[in-house]
């Protein structure tokens, strides 16, 4: 290469750089006197929350632009009425209807980081597990993440106050957490003194899943007063021997409508014929999205596991 | 053949007879949930349907499981030794023609449309296996020889092919993508008397290929000395490339996609006892059961009450098992 060009070359990158600084100096400014503007509100200063990864997040002021990567916290942030500060989600919500017309940046096991930058949020809500990756690649273009991965029903209600204060709406997150708080109060209350029927979830028909221990599941089920077989299996969502299902005969048997499966024709399932639920008539169909999903509605799914479970005290639906 | 070849072919059908009897005993006995001899006597004689829980253990998820997984063992490494003579090519097995991505694609449409397993999905995975055999046929025929190199080489083209649609429909169909990565790894859980009753449709191909023996030992020559020793080089490449395509389709169709015992257990066979076919097929046959056997028995047990795909456990046990004897066979010469 000869001087001159690597001269012109020099020249240019330093032209590009100074381009740079500036851009990043006039930026500076522009949110300086943004906080300047908002220091006015009560609700002023950093706000630092532990998500359930165990990681910091902080936002200098409440999110204004916000957007979820999974259904779960979607509902929670129209529940606690942050809904004008929605602006993307995946093609998995469906929840509240409003949540369906959102900007769509992909599905909830790959949603599209591009479309997620291009919509500029100042928080993106995400799930535990296969979206494990996707954190550093958002916080690296500098985006601040909130990871809702709880294992246990007070933990959803603990991601659903952080988010509260995340998003400026600490009162509004108070009230469903009241309201969730009641669901479980009664339901434990209604089943405090009774025997603990064995209790499958069947997760996944093909292979045979269930929800092992350590998921809020498995708490959901002891909360309305069952035993969660599938807790034996590990943590997580294991694959589950149908041997084994005919030796712990479950009194209730319980699957997600996911797994699409009518309670007609899991009773006609090789082996299936001897499990006391079969017998006893106690195989039932859950809305999969009201036991499944780390949120608010997690309230009315607890309610219809103890209707399932402990239907002689469970008022009539 | 000199008398000590076939006194070893004798005692190899022999041992590999005993090796398949004591393996079909413990996959039985043995589970998540163990039964005795003594019960799992009581259970056979007292029929299905009585016996309390381990009667329907035994009866609707253990026996016919086991009975699954010994034919479908069966059938691939049966497949396996007739692709590998034919190809010449000892990494063939028995997916290479494309029948099994074919017969993947038929599943596939079965679970993206909601169909019931049996017979539905059963009969798509048939249709898609047999479909993508007829396109590699055509592909592979020329003035009315079929050339096997080519044929080799559109089976792995059309496999690729097939697979890529297979991406599609999953990313497309994602509620589906779990059932379908499932049914991809391979697996006889959930699997009964249907099933068997499908696979044993697999019997009848397991024995022609005994039938032309002779033709295998010598199509090994090549197809030109072949030739010159008067066989009918065609019809058998026809008769022996439909027997392990229907072997092969009928094998996914009821338990997906599993690796290793179709390209292993064939070159284990023929470490142990010779290229003679009229040995490497019962032993292959036998040694194929008792494999896929023991990997589903592996697979129920090992993280019992969980469950690890039978695919993983055959590449675990097959993987070790066949470095050994290449190692012991170059010591040994």
């Amino acid at each position: 290469m000869s001087t001159t060009r690597v001269r012109r070359l020099t020249a240019a990158i330093l032209l590009l750089a100074a381009l740079a600084l500036g851009a990043v100096a006039l930026s500076a400014c522009g949110s300086g006197s943004d906080t300047a503007s908002t220091a006015a509100s009560p609700s002023a200063g950093p706000i630092t929350v532990t998500d359930d990864t165990g990681a910091t997040v902080t936002l200098d002021q409440p999110a204004q632009k916000v957007v979820s990567i999974a259904p779960a916290d979607t509902e929670i942030a129209y529940a606690i009425g942050g809904g004008s500060k929605m602006v993307g989600g995946t093609t998995y919500d469906d929840y509240p209807e409003e949540a369906k017309s959102l900007a769509k940046v992909g599905d909830f096991s790959n949603p599209s980081v591009e479309k997620i930058v291009a919509l500029e949020p100042d928080l993106v809500l995400a799930a535990g597990g296969i979206q494990a990756g996707l954190r550093s690649k958002l916080e690296k273009l500098g985006m601040q993440v909130f990871v809702v991965d709880p294992t246990t029903y007070d933990g959803v209600m603990d991601d659903i106050t952080q988010l509260g204060e995340l998003m400026g709406l600490e009162a509004n997150a108070a009230k469903v957490v009241e309201d969730m708080t009641t669901a479980k109060e009664e339901v434990q209350a209604r089943v405090a003194s009774l025997d603990r029927p064995a209790t499958f979830i069947e997760v996944y028909s093909k292979p045979l899943m269930t929800a092992g221990s350590k998921t809020f599941i498995d708490d959901l089920v002891t909360l309305a007063g069952g035993r969660n077989i599938g807790a034996q299996a590990g943590t997580g969502f294991p694959n589950f021997s149908s041997e084994v299902l005919v030796k712990d005969d479950p009194a209730v048997y319980v699957a997600m409508s996911g797994s699409q499966s009518a309670p007609g024709a899991i009773a006609k399932r090789p082996g299936y014929s001897g499990l006391a639920a079969v017998k006893d008539g106690k195989v039932y169909v859950v809305e999969d999205n009201l036991i499944a999903r780390p949120g608010p509605r997690l309230a009315q799914g607890l309610e219809q596991l103890a209707a399932m479970i402990h239907p002689e005290a469970s008022p009539a639906p | 053949m000199t008398s000590r070849a076939r006194r070893n072919g004798r005692l190899g059908i022999a041992l590999a007879v005993a090796i398949f009897a004591a393996c079909l005993l413990l996959s039985l006995a043995l589970g998540p949930v163990s039964l005795s001899p003594a019960k799992l006597v009581g259970y056979l004689t007292a029929g299905p349907g009585s016996g309390g829980p381990g009667g329907i253990i035994f009866w609707d998820i253990r026996l016919p499981r086991v009975l699954l997984a010994f034919i479908v063992g069966a059938s691939l490494a049966v497949a396996g030794v007739i692709l590998q003579d034919l190809f010449l090519n000892p990494l063939t097995d028995p997916y290479v023609t494309g029948v099994s991505s074919g017969a993947a694609l038929g599943a596939t449409f079965g679970i993206v449309l909601h169909l019931a397993p049996l017979p539905w999905m059963t009969l798509l995975a048939l249709a898609g296996g047999f479909a993508t055999l007829a396109t590699v046929w055509v592909v592979a025929r020329r003035r009315g020889r079929i050339d096997i190199y080519v044929l080799l080489l559109a089976g792995v083209t059309i496999s690729y092919f097939v697979t890529a649609i297979i991406s599609v429909m999953m990313i497309r169909a994602h509620e589906d993508m779990d059932a379908i990565i499932y049914w991809l790894l391979g697996s006889f859980n959930g699997r009964s008397w249907p099933e068997v009753e499908v696979a044993l449709f697999a019997l009848p191909f397991m024995v022609v290929p005994l039938f032309f023996a002779r033709e295998m030992n010598i199509l090994l020559q090549g197809e030109k000395r072949a030739l010159e020793l008067g066989v009918d080089v065609e019809r058998a490449k026809r008769v022996l490339l439909f027997t392990a395509a229907a072997l092969t389709a009928i094998a996914v169709s009821v338990s997906g996609v599993i690796g290793f015992v179709g390209l292993v257990v064939p070159h284990i066979v023929r470490l142990l006892v010779g290229p003679g076919h009229q040995r490497v097929l019962p032993i292959a046959l036998l040694g194929g059961a008792a494999m896929m056997g023991i990997a589903d028995l592996l697979s129920r047990t090992m993280l019992a009450p969980s469950e690890v795909p039978v695919g993983v456990v055959t590449t675990f046990v097959g993987a070790p098992l066949f470095v050994y004897l290449l190692r012991r066979r170059r010591s040994g010469s």
